[in-house]
């Protein structure tokens, strides 16, 4: 084993050392940087479902083109290309009524069995179109006034200015969301360099003492580093499950008070990657917080 | 050949009318396998030059060479690598109170990256060296002052620096004990490593076994027997430079 090596071994030591030797310290910064991680992923978690639910109302399906009855797929298909080539529009798209019946089963969410005995047919074959984002505001009602000319077309419904208020309105969601990330996050930051700053004050004749015998910035540091690592890593699952439990208790009780809204879909939780990147975002967290609290001891 | 050389070396604390300087002007070698004492009343700035030769403090002018090198300008990163040529015990012996004799050892040890069998090894026989049994289970805090002390010493000469600087070690213990330590710091320095030791106390001056006396008085170096033992010091000849200061009668 190199002498790198064997540092670090040293360094993971010490930190686990550290830590069993101050356990109040540790639950301490474990629940504070448990609960920053919970309000941010809060935050996280309201600002995507908020995302699902615009999308589940179509928002971002400014303009659907119902055809007539008994049209050729074919034909349907020659119209869906044709409109993918206009101008300011960004994508054009067939949906057969099976597809739009699966949807709408996908939709009822727990009540599928709403659907059992309707035949696809009864639904009509649709072209879902969506415009740039560089379009003009008045171009889906442009576009709608020449397709209702078309022959193959039954009825153009556009989006319009209820759309555009909700794209504005997710949009500035979005912003507030992203604002309160950084706040939070930023808050975070600062409460868990001040908890771990407190147990590096109750440690700083040991940093001293490592100093003077001639340990580098990296091995003085090491330690702490390994302590918030863990701390973070610890509260930010802790913070996980806690959202989770909170998410299982009170996901049921919105989706059933505001069950017009949630119709067309259920809440959904943070998926298995997003909880990992909540982890490691918590992790990072405890990195970063040990280090600036080490920082002002590590100076020689 | 010198293993410690100062020129010119100036440094002083504090800024504008509050300033006040620690060392004005201060020159001297120290050969290799000395063993030199420091003395000098409260304030001297002998503390200051221990800090400046661990490299705790940057001088303002002047050059200081640790084994010919210039540490005054030593880069940051560079400077634990000189600490672990420089060994240093202190009044207040800066030992990890809850950690047993052998584990305040083996920091100084660790820090090099050795393997655990080596750290534990090198522990061990710096801890016999100083005459302290290096299994015991207690912890520093449950030691005397003495015994404490012989970890610290312990500690500075487990990495086998060139230089033990020893900072008024004997400041928190009776005679008794001083005496113990100086004996300890003499056979170190029989053993091939340089000591410089700083000190107030006459009581040190006495008994230990020093080969070059050096005095500090108000930042200035007032008087440097180089080559000469302390029978010099406590009866000067005509040739000596050695000033008697701080010798009792």
């Amino acid at each position: 084993m190199n002498r790198a090596l064997t540092s670090l071994v040293y360094i993971i030591a010490r930190g686990v050392r550290g830590m069993v030797q101050a356990p109040l310290v540790q639950v301490l910064a474990m629940a504070t940087i448990a609960v920053c991680m919970l309000l941010l992923g809060t935050v996280v978690l309201v600002w995507q479902n908020a995302q699902s639910i615009a999308d589940r109302w179509g928002v971002d399906v400014p303009i659907t083109v119902y055809l007539v009855d008994e049209v050729e797929p074919a034909a349907a298909s020659e119209l869906a290309s044709r409109l993918a080539t206009v101008a300011g529009v960004s994508s054009s798209e067939t949906i057969a009524p099976e597809l739009a019946l699966q949807r709408l089963v996908e939709g009822l969410g727990d009540d599928p069995g709403l659907l059992d005995g309707v035949d696809a047919d009864v639904l009509p074959t649709s072209i879902e179109v969506r415009l740039a984002d560089s379009s003009a505001s008045d171009d889906a009602a442009v576009l709608a006034a020449q397709l209702r000319s078309e022959p193959i077309v039954e009825e153009v419904v556009v989006a319009g200015a209820w759309a555009e208020r909700a794209e504005q309105l997710l949009a500035t969601l979005r912003q507030v969301a992203i604002g309160a990330a950084a706040l939070v996050g930023f808050a975070c930051l600062t409460i868990v360099w001040s908890t771990i700053r407190l147990a590096v004050y109750a440690r700083r004749a040991e940093i001293q003492i490592l100093r003077l015998v001639g340990g580098t910035a990296a091995f003085v540091r090491g330690p702490f580093v390994v302590e918030g690592l863990v701390q973070g890593a610890l509260g930010a699952t802790l913070a996980v499950a806690l959202l989770w439990l909170g998410f299982a208790e009170v996901g049921s009780l919105v989706a059933d008070a505001f069950a017009l809204a949630f119709a067309a879909g259920s809440l959904r939780f943070l998926s298995p990657p997003e909880c990992i990147v909540l982890v490691g975002f918590g992790a990072a967290l405890g990195v970063l917080g040990s280090r600036a609290a080490v920082a002002r001891y590590v100076e020689a | 050949m010198a293993i410690l050389e100062l020129c010119g070396v100036t440094m002083s604390y504090g800024s504008g009318r509050a300033r006040k300087a620690a060392l004005a002007d201060v020159s001297l070698r120290i050969a290799e396998g000395a063993f030199a004492l420091l003395q000098g009343p409260s304030g001297a700035g002998k503390s200051t030059l221990l800090k400046l030769i661990l490299a705790m403090e940057r001088p303002e002018h002047g050059t200081i060479r640790v084994a010919d090198r210039d540490i005054a300008r030593l880069r940051k990163s560079s400077i634990p690598y000189l600490r672990r040529n420089v060994g240093a015990v202190f009044q207040d012996f800066k030992l990890l109170s809850d950690a047993t004799p052998r584990e305040n050892v083996a920091l100084a040890l660790q820090v090099l990256g050795l393997p655990r069998a080596h750290v534990d090894a090198r522990a061990r026989k710096a801890l016999a060296d100083v005459e302290l049994d290096p299994d015991t289970r207690r912890p520093v805090r449950c030691l005397s002052g003495g015994e404490q002390q012989r970890v610290a010493i312990a500690r500075a000469l487990a990495g086998e620096p060139a230089i033990l600087l020893a900072d008024e070690p004997t400041g928190n213990l009776d005679p008794r004990l001083t005496r113990e330590i100086l004996e300890l710091l003499g056979s170190v320095c029989q053993r091939g490593t340089t000591v410089l030791l700083a000190t107030h106390d006459p009581l040190v001056h006495e008994h230990a076994a020093a080969s070059h006396v050096l005095a500090l008085t108000d930042g200035r170096l007032v008087a440097d027997s180089e080559g000469l033992a302390r029978a010099l010091v406590a009866a000067p000849t005509p040739e000596s430079t050695v000033e008697p200061i701080g010798v009792p009668a």
